[in-house]
C-alpha cells in the first residue's frame, strides 16, 4: 500500500512539474505570427524588421514571427490559413484583396480600437479605401504615385531627351530597343513591363497608358466603362509597346526591375519601391528618377495591415499595439527614410528624407497628383471580383496580341464580360 | 475463460480480427486525410458558396454542376487535360523505356548513366520548372537562342505567351520530369526477364527487334501496365509544373482541370464551384483507372 502511495505521489509530482513547465512559457512567451511578401524587400523589409524589434523591446516576452510568403502564392496561403481557422495574428494584405476577407467577416472592425485610443485618421492617405460595409477593416499602409526611372547613359548615347509625353516615350523606347552585339537578339529594351504573373499586376502595367488617355475600367459609381474610344486608344498603345517588342515579355516584375537596374532597359514606370532595387543594380550610377510622362500618374493604395476577428482578446490587444506602433509619427517617418516610400500619415516628419531618397519630393508630388485625380488600381464596383475581372482583361488583351485583333472589337468583348462578372 | 478465448487472435477463426486491428490505424488515417476532405468537397460542391465558414451551411443545390457542364471553359479544360495526359504519357513511355533498354546493356559508365537517368526524378519539381522557365524564356531563353543559331527561326519564340508553344513547353517539362520513373520501373522489369529466353531466341535466329517484340515487351507488360496508370494519374493531378510555367495560359491553352480548380478556389474564391470541378475530376480519374485496371486489361498483368 505504501509502495502504491509513493508511486502515486511521484506520478502526481511528475505530472504537476510537467504541466507547470509546459504552461509557464505559454504565458511568458507569446508569439504573434506575421506573414508578409515584403520580408526581403530592400527598404520595406528593413522597416518591418525595425518595427518588430521596437515592438519586442517594448513588449518583453512577446515575439513576432516574421515569415515570407511569395506574392504569387500569398492570397491562397492567407485564404487557407483563415479558412482553416489559423490566421496569422498580424494580417498584411494587398489593398485589392482584403475586401474578400472583410466581406467574409474575417477581419476585426478597427473603428472601436481607433476610437478607444483617440487615433485621428484625418488626412491619412487612402484610408477611405479601408472602409468596407461601413467598418474600418484595415489601416492603409501605403498610398503611392508612380514615377519614371530612366537610364541616362542609354539616353545620352542615343542623343535622346527624357520623354514627357506618350509620343516622346514611344520614340525613346523605339530608338533604345537595340541589338547591341549584332547576334540577331535584342539585348537592350526601350522599356520594361511585367507580362508574366498575376492578372492584377498585368493590369497595373497597362494602366499608365490607359489613364493618360482618360480611360478606366469603371466610373465612380461602379458602372463598367470599358467600351469607350479612350480605352481603344489606351489598348492600342499597349499593343504597340508589346507587339513592337519594346519590352521583354514573359518576365516577372522582379526580373524587369533587375534588368533596368543593370542597365538593360532605358525607361521603367514603377512605384516608389523601384528605388531599393535601383541603388543595388550594376547601373546604379546611370539610373535616374523623373516625372512620369503620363498624366495623371498611376497611383493608389498598395497594402494594408489588419487584425483577424477570431483571435483571443489578449492577442488582439498586442496586435493593436503593433498596428499603433507602425502608425506612429516616428515609424511613419521611418517609412520614408528606411522604407523609401511615401508614408500615408500626414503627421510623418519627412524633412531630410531627400538625403536618403533624392527624389522624395517627386514621390510626394505624384502621390498627391494620383490622389487628387482619384486614381486607384482597384476599380470601384469590382472590388470583390477583382481577380476574376483582372484575369478576364488579361486574357482578352493576350488574345488581342496573339490574334492581332482590333482594340475597338476587344473593348466590346471586355465590356460584356466585365458586366457579366459584375452581375455574378 | 470465455474472454480469453475471444482475444485469442492466434486461433484460425479469429485471425481476421488481427488483420482488422493491424489495418485500423491506416484506415483511420486515410479516413482522416482523404475521405473526410473528400466528403467535405462533395458537400461543398452542392452549395452555392464563395468562401466556406465553419458552422455555416448553405442550402443544397446542383447549380454548380449545371454551371460547370454548360461552361465552355470546363470542356476546354477537359480537352487540354486529355491532350496533356496522352502526349506526356506516350512521351514518357517512349523515352523511359528507350533509356531503360539502353542502360540495361553492359557498357563502361553504365552506373553513371543510370544515375543520370534517375536524376530528373530526384530534382524537386519546382526547381526543375524554374530551370525550364529559364530555358523557355522568350527574351533571353536558351532554347530560343539555340533555334536561331540552328537556323530554325529568325526570332525568339514566345514559348509561354503563345498557345501552341506553351502547350509543348509544358509537355516537354513534364516528360523530362516523368520519364525517369518509367525508366526505373522498366529497368526493374528488364532485370527480372531470364537471359535464357534471349539466348534461345538468338539460337532461333530472332533479331533485336523480334526479341524486343516477342520477349521483352510481353514480359514487361505487367510493369508497364502499373506504370502507365501511375503516370496517367500523375499527369492528371499535376499542378505545380503548369502553375509555375504558364499559370494555365495563354488563353487557357494549358489550363487543366487541376489548374481550373485552383483558380476558381483561390483566385476567384468560388469554393463551391471549385469543389464541383474537383469532384468531377475525381470521377474522371476513377473511371480512367477502372478502365486501365479493369477486366479488359487483365491480359497485361
Amino acid at each position: 500500500m505504501t509502495k502504491l502511495f509513493r508511486r502515486g505521489c511521484c506520478a502526481t509530482a511528475l505530472a504537476t512539474f510537467m504541466a507547470a513547465t509546459a504552461i509557464v512559457p505559454a504565458f511568458a512567451d507569446t508569439t504573434l505570427k506575421f506573414i508578409s511578401w515584403q520580408v526581403d524587400d530592400g527598404g520595406l523589409g528593413e522597416w518591418w524588421k525595425g518595427a518588430i524589434a521596437a515592438f519586442e523591446e517594448s513588449h518583453p516576452g512577446v515575439k513576432i514571427e516574421f515569415t515570407k510568403v511569395e506574392r504569387g502564392a500569398y492570397s491562397d496561403t492567407m485564404t487557407t490559413l483563415f479558412a482553416g481557422g489559423q490566421p496569422p495574428q498580424i494580417v498584411h494584405l494587398a489593398s485589392f484583396e482584403y475586401q474578400t476577407f472583410a466581406e467574409n467577416g474575417w477581419l476585426e472592425n478597427l473603428g472601436p480600437w481607433l476610437e478607444k485610443d483617440g487615433v485621428d485618421m484625418t488626412g491619412w492617405a487612402g484610408q477611405d479605401k479601408c472602409v468596407w460595409n461601413g467598418d474600418t477593416a484595415c489601416v492603409m499602409l501605403s498610398y503611392f504615385g508612380f514615377i519614371m526611372a530612366y537610364n541616362k547613359r542609354i539616353l545620352e548615347e542615343a542623343g535622346l531627351a527624357v520623354p514627357t509625353n506618350w509620343e516622346e516615350f514611344l520614340d525613346v523606347a523605339r530608338k533604345t530597343t537595340v541589338d547591341l552585339n549584332g547576334d540577331g537578339l535584342v539585348d537592350q529594351y526601350g522599356t520594361g513591363h511585367e507580362t508574366k504573373g498575376g492578372a492584377g499586376q498585368y493590369l497595373t502595367e497597362m494602366l499608365s497608358y490607359l489613364l493618360d488617355v482618360g480611360a478606366y475600367w469603371t466610373d465612380k459609381e461602379g458602372k463598367i466603362t470599358i467600351d469607350t474610344p479612350q480605352m481603344v486608344e489606351g489598348l492600342t498603345r499597349w499593343k504597340t509597346v508589346v507587339k513592337e517588342g519594346l519590352t521583354p515579355i514573359d518576365m516577372g516584375a522582379g526580373e524587369i526591375r533587375k534588368l533596368f537596374s543593370d542597365g538593360k532597359i532605358a525607361l521603367r514606370l514603377d512605384g516608389p519601391w523601384l528605388y531599393g532595387t535601383m541603388v543595388q543594380g550594376a547601373a546604379a550610377d546611370e539610373t535616374v528618377v523623373a516625372e512620369p510622362p503620363f498624366h495623371p500618374p498611376l497611383g493608389g493604395s498598395s497594402n494594408v495591415i489588419a487584425m483577424p476577428s477570431e483571435i483571443p482578446d489578449e492577442e488582439k490587444q498586442l496586435v493593436w499595439d503593433f498596428i499603433k506602433l507602425v502608425m506612429s509619427p516616428e515609424w511613419q517617418s521611418k517609412y520614408a527614410t528606411v522604407g523609401k516610400n511615401t508614408p500615408p500619415s500626414p503627421k510623418a516628419d519627412v524633412s531630410g528624407v531627400e538625403a536618403d531618397v533624392p527624389h522624395f519630393d517627386l514621390l510626394l508630388k505624384t502621390m498627391n497628383e494620383a490622389s487628387a485625380a482619384g486614381v486607384d488600381r482597384i476599380p470601384t464596383g469590382l472590388e470583390l471580383q477583382y481577380n476574376e475581372f483582372g484575369k478576364m482583361v488579361q486574357e482578352e488583351v493576350q488574345r488581342m496580341l496573339i490574334e492581332d485583333l482590333d482594340p475597338a472589337d476587344v473593348v466590346k468583348t471586355m465590356q460584356q464580360k466585365a458586366e457579366a462578372i459584375q452581375n455574378g | 475463460m470465455a474472454r480469453r478465448k475471444l482475444l485469442d487472435l492466434a486461433r484460425p477463426s479469429r485471425q481476421h480480427l488481427l488483420g482488422y486491428i493491424l489495418l485500423a490505424p491506416a484506415v483511420l488515417l486515410v479516413g482522416l486525410i482523404v475521405v473526410y476532405p473528400l466528403l467535405m468537397s462533395i458537400d461543398l460542391s452542392l452549395q452555392n458558396v464563395k468562401l466556406p465558414r465553419p458552422g455555416q451551411h448553405a442550402p443544397y443545390t446542383v447549380a454548380n454542376y449545371s454551371k460547370l457542364f454548360s461552361s465552355q471553359e470546363f470542356w476546354m479544360a477537359c480537352w487540354v487535360t486529355l491532350k496533356l495526359v496522352v502526349t506526356v504519357t506516350i512521351g514518357s513511355l517512349i523515352v523511359g523505356v528507350g533509356s531503360a533498354l539502353l542502360v540495361n546493356n553492359r557498357f563502361r559508365g553504365r552506373t553513371l548513366a543510370r544515375l543520370a537517368i534517375a536524376l530528373p526524378w530526384a530534382v524537386p519539381e519546382i526547381i526543375a520548372v524554374v530551370i525550364f522557365a529559364r530555358i523557355f524564356d522568350t527574351s533571353f531563353g536558351l532554347l530560343g537562342w539555340l533555334f536561331i543559331k540552328l537556323g530554325l527561326t529568325d526570332r525568339m519564340i514566345a514559348w509561354v505567351s503563345t498557345p501552341g508553344p506553351a502547350f509543348w513547353a509544358v509537355t516537354m517539362t513534364m516528360i523530362w520530369k516523368g520519364f525517369p520513373f518509367v525508366s526505373i520501373m522498366t529497368l526493374a522489369g528488364l532485370q527480372s526477364i531470364p537471359s535464357d529466353y534471349y539466348a534461345a531466341a538468338r539460337v532461333d535466329g530472332a533479331n533485336a527487334i523480334q526479341r524486343f517484340r516477342w520477349i521483352t515487351l510481353p514480359l514487361l507488360m505487367p510493369v508497364l501496365g502499373v506504370t502507365l496508370v501511375l503516370v496517367v494519374l500523375w499527369v492528371f493531378r499535376d499542378f505545380s509544373i503548369i502553375k509555375t510555367l504558364t499559370e494555365g495560359g495563354p488563353l487557357k491553352a494549358t489550363q487543366t482541370l487541376s489548374i481550373m480548380t485552383y483558380d476558381q478556389a483561390f483566385g476567384f474564391f468560388n469554393f463551391g464551384y471549385a469543389s464541383a470541378v474537383g469532384v468531377v475530376t475525381l470521377v474522371i480519374c476513377i473511371v480512367a483507372s477502372l478502365l486501365m485496371l479493369g477486366r479488359g486489361s487483365k491480359a497485361m498483368y
